[in-house]
């Protein structure tokens, strides 16, 4: 059973949903830009497939800074400040070492995160992470454009989920709600205001290709350190296949336990329409890689 | 990096299979392995008869079938006129008597709908059975089946002309290290397993009808072209009708990731369920080359496809 709580990490309140307290979790990280991304993440867009993993494991999730109910840390929002603010809350939390779930963005910090702190993170699973994958060159995705106003109602909110998935399916109250809830909250609004005045273009894109840059020396040179397994989906309107299947290469070009895995008729939440399939593939590396 | 250390000498260590037992499947003498109960999984190896520089049998499968048997049924066989089962009966060198034999064994076994594990050539003769059987099947899952991918084979660009004379250790390893990432997982094992099969009385006998009268060329190559064209034309209207996942090796050089690509797109078309995975650092087999990663997602999909 799953409970939330809020911790105090790095002088940030932290929004926490965990089982079961373990020093060894599966934790996840969600995606989305803080502030900017015209869907409301948190831990709730993982959904129902927590419960699946919590069945089985020790499970933790948090909200990243910015979303959910995790504050803006004062060195505001930065792929940098992101990843540190996240190994402060596992060490708040006594986390000894994990394995990392990223969604998106979640799944860049994981990597980033995993590169400088292998003792503590043991393996990474990276969703859909278009904010690791090479994107050079491509031309402008149209998937988010013109999202209906006022951003971030329950209408727009739905318009840009139903965007990003190949089913409306798993568009439901429950997510509906908590996304509208985290418009309402002090750490969507505290993200808002980081961003403005040209913060996200001027600050935060260039710490997202600085922290690729990293990511891509890393794995160019010594390797990624750990494991890492990369979950695409195969109709996400965000992200092609190809996209996916760098990134693979890219870690695969020096880390020996690296896999690949396409998961059908998902978009870029694979994890919400065909949880069943993502908890398998997502279980099935970390019964060997970082066994319960 | 302790992990990959644990994995790999996971890899290499020798893994004992059951006791082999043997079943007459219509007047054809069939070796297999079955160990475990509960669902049954039954493993197609890849390979060919009558081919002298290598020779393939149920043995393939001996780092999954003990592993996945404390929670399965796990059953491999030697297909017809490979390892130790009998050769085909008036010279039907055919993946059609091979795929005929495969599904008479399962009937002759009794098995409640199987979840068939197909690599390679046995990948093609999986699907073949799951198309003509559906009563026989429950799941599918492919690994660097380069026979049933749409696309071009690169195995005789690899594999032609070994350096070594057949029938000799040399040579096995040798096509065994050209198809795999990592040398090292080409154990002597591995190798005196091959040794023994190619020594047999019988299987010499294959040899010389499939390369010495050359019913490989003349018979077994033109008819599974005839017949690939109707198993992807099947596979393409939604015939197979069965959950499929497909497996692959990123290395191998004989079976490209794109012709899995490919071939899972195809898969993916009409199965809502369908999962590609793939292994680095692994050639033509990655059940061998990362067995225990491979290990866990076959039981993960064999569970959730349970009956």
């Amino acid at each position: 059973m799953l409970t939330r709580r809020s911790i105090q990490a790095n002088g940030v309140a932290t929004a926490v949903l965990a089982n079961a307290v373990s020093n060894a979790p599966l934790v996840f990280l969600n995606g989305s830009v803080p502030g900017v991304s015209p869907f409301c993440s948190g831990y709730h867009i993982w959904g129902a497939c927590l419960e699946r993993f919590a069945s089985e494991r020790s499970v933790l999730a948090l909200d990243l800074p910015g979303t959910g109910g995790t504050g803006v840390p004062d060195d505001g929002l930065t792929v940098e400040s992101m990843t540190r603010h996240v190994r402060a809350s596992l060490e708040a939390l006594g986390v000894e070492r994990c394995h990392l779930v990223g969604h998106d963005l979640g799944g860049l910090i994981a990597l980033a995160l995993a590169a400088e702190a292998p003792a503590l993170v043991r393996g990474v699973t990276a969703v859909s992470s278009l904010a690791a994958a090479p994107t050079g060159d491509s031309v402008e995705n149209l998937t988010l454009a013109y999202p209906p106003v006022p951003k971030w109602s329950r209408q727009s909110q739905r318009w840009a989920l139903e965007r990003v998935s190949y089913s409306h399916h798993h568009i439901d109250d429950l997510l509906l709600d908590a996304c509208v809830g985290a418009d309402a909250g002090n750490a969507h609004r505290a993200a808002c205001a980081a961003m403005s005045a040209g913060a996200h273009a001027d600050v935060f894109i260039p710490s997202l290709l600085g922290a690729k840059g990293r990511f891509y020396e890393i794995c160019r040179q010594g390797g990624m350190p750990i494991p890492v397994q990369v979950i695409w989906g195969t109709h996400d309107p965000l992200a092609t296949l190809d996209q996916g299947l760098w990134l693979f290469k890219i870690v695969a070009a020096r880390q020996r336990a690296t896999q690949f895995h396409a998961i059908n008729r998902a978009g870029n939440l694979p994890f919400r329409e065909e949880p069943e399939a993502f908890h398998q593939v997502v279980s099935a590396f970390c019964d060997v890689v970082f066994p319960a | 990096m302790t992990q990959s250390a644990a994995e790999l000498s996971g890899s290499r260590a020798n893994i004992a299979l059951p006791e082999a037992r043997w079943i007459d499947v219509d007047g054809i003498r069939t070796r297999y392995y079955d160990a475990g109960s509960g669902e049954p999984i039954v493993f197609i190896y890849g390979g060919n008869f009558g081919t002298s520089d290598s020779a393939s049998s149920s043995h393939t499968w001996n780092l999954n079938l003990l592993p996945l048997s404390t929670r399965f049924r796990t059953i491999a066989f030697d297909k017809i006129g490979q390892g130790f089962t009998d050769n085909p009966k008036d010279d039907d060198y055919t993946m059609r008597a091979v795929v005929r034999h495969a599904a008479d064994f399962v009937r002759a076994m009794k098995l409640p709908p199987v979840h068939l594990v197909g690599h390679s050539r046995g990948g093609y003769a999986a699907v073949r059975l799951t198309l003509e059987h559906h009563e026989l099947v429950r799941s599918v899952s492919l690994v660097n089946s380069g026979t049933l991918s749409p696309g071009v084979g690169t195995n005789e660009v690899v594999l032609s002309r070994p350096p070594y004379p057949k029938f000799t250790a040399e040579c096995v390893r040798w096509i065994y290290q050209n198809y795999s990432f990592d040398p090292d997982v080409v154990t002597d094992e591995w190798v005196n397993a091959v040794l023994e099969v190619l020594a047999l009385p019988k299987y010499r006998e294959s040899i010389a009808k499939v390369e010495g009268e050359r019913l490989g060329a003349k018979l077994f190559l033109p008819a599974l072209a005839r017949e690939k064209r109707e198993t992807l034309q099947w596979i393409n209207e939604g015939r197979l009708q069965r959950p499929v996942q497909v497996f692959w090796g990123f290395d191998d050089r004989t079976a490209t990731l794109e012709r899995g690509v490919d071939l899972f797109r195809m898969f993916a078309l009409h199965d809502r369920q369908a999962q590609l995975h793939v292994f680095n650092q692994s050639g033509h087999f990655p059940f061998r080359e990362h067995p225990e990663r491979f290990n866990a997602l076959l039981g993960r999909f064999v569970e959730s496809h349970a009956a």
